[in-house]
């Protein structure tokens, strides 16, 4: 008799091990993409905060709005309180600019007097535009998105 | 090259031995109903390597329990699978060992000389049916925590002992933080080392004096 090319016993051994080996990349391939998923995922762009009526933003002067956000890590969602300030020169364009000095993270004060923000902690000096005048800051103050519906306003962290 | 490699490592370990003991050796000729102890370990392989996946994310606190269980089964990539096949798998674990028991007990398996492997099959089941009660109260929602207040109540009524047994139970009165800590602690790190050592010895006698064969009519 003619020795088959693949003898019964060989072909039980590979059907076996074949199939192992689809179990195994059955568990395998999802445990990787489980364990690496969440690592993996970009941060989302954040939603549109809603900051109030365009109306209460003073012409040329930096007005201040205080929004609660939520940030979600996980599953653990905190709320966080921002303050912004928002200026505009002719009602229909609008900046807003975070309130935390991009030196070392103090909150900035809009001085009328002085026609500035000043950050208490070293001096830092800011003008109407968030542009740094004197003092230590390395940078302008922080700019959100801004969008305006109807007479709505909505910033967007960046 | 691969079987100078497995020779050389045999010179060393002696695993074909050990391969030959295990995969090769003699078995009567039986029937599908044999495999069932197989499918139970095979879906034991499937909690245990889902099991700790899941603890990447879940935590067993009250307060981030439920969340937790949901993050995993919503956001987390294929988590809604692992955790899928941890949860049929749990209920899969029970039928078979019940099925794997019931050929034990209508072939006479459970005879000389395999009484021994009879009883550890026995608390084997026992730790399985405490996987099960204390794996059940971690997802911390409402069907959880009712079925464990009423699962710790049935122990609670035990004559004598049964006011110590609900509070051991429970880590205290009230099913509260303490009982889903220590539900978790038992069923990831109790139970599991229960259910390794009763499985390495219970195989390791069904290796060692071979499975029986089927009865035949008048023996």
């Amino acid at each position: 008799m003619e020795k088959p090319a693949l003898p019964r016993r060989n072909f039980l051994s590979t059907i076996t091990l074949g199939i192992g080996a689809l179990i195994a990349a059955g568990f395998g391939v999802p445990a990787i993409a489980y364990v690496v998923g969440p690592a993996l995922k970009k941060a989302q762009e954040g939603e549109w905060i809603p900051l109030g009526s365009t109306g209460k933003v003073e012409l040329g002067t930096p007005t201040l709005f205080n929004v609660a956000v939520e940030r979600k890590t996980g599953w653990i969602v905190n709320q966080e309180k921002i303050s912004i300030y928002v200026l505009t020169t002719d009602g229909r364009d609008f900046i807003a600019m975070s309130n935390i000095c991009t030196h070392l993270g103090c909150r900035v004060r809009w001085i009328a007097d002085q026609d500035s923000f000043f950050c208490p902690c070293h001096n830092g000096v800011f003008d109407a535009q968030g542009a740094v005048l004197s003092g230590p800051p390395p940078r302008p103050l922080d700019r959100y998105e801004v969008k305006v519906e109807g007479d709505k306003l909505y910033i967007r962290g960046v | 090259m691969a079987t100078r490699l497995a020779n050389w490592l045999d010179e060393r370990v002696h695993w074909q031995g050990v391969w030959q003991a295990v995969f090769l050796r003699k078995v009567p000729k039986v029937n599908w109903f044999y495999t069932l102890g197989s499918a139970t370990l095979f879906v034991a392989l499937n909690q245990a390597v889902t099991g700790i996946l899941l603890t990447i994310y879940y935590v067993p606190t009250p307060d981030h329990a439920y969340d937790s269980v949901q993050f995993i089964t919503q956001e987390v990539t294929a988590g809604w699978l692992i955790r899928g096949l941890h949860h049929w798998g749990a209920s899969a674990m029970v039928v078979l060992c019940v099925l794997h028991m019931l050929r034990v007990i209508f072939y006479g398996a459970y005879k000389f000389p395999r009484e021994v492997t009879w009883w550890t099959g026995v608390i084997l089941l026992v730790v399985v049916i405490g996987f099960g009660f204390t794996g059940y109260l971690l997802p911390w929602d409402q069907k959880a925590f009712w079925a464990t207040t009423v699962g710790t109540r049935i122990a609670g009524v035990t004559p004598v002992i049964g006011e110590t047994l609900l509070r051991l139970l429970r880590g205290g009165e009230e099913l509260s933080a303490v009982t889903l800590a220590r539900f978790y602690g038992i069923h990831i790190w109790v139970l599991p080392a229960a259910l390794l050592l009763l499985i390495g010895f219970h195989m390791y006698l069904v290796i060692r004096i071979g499975i029986s064969a089927v009865p035949k009519r008048g023996e």
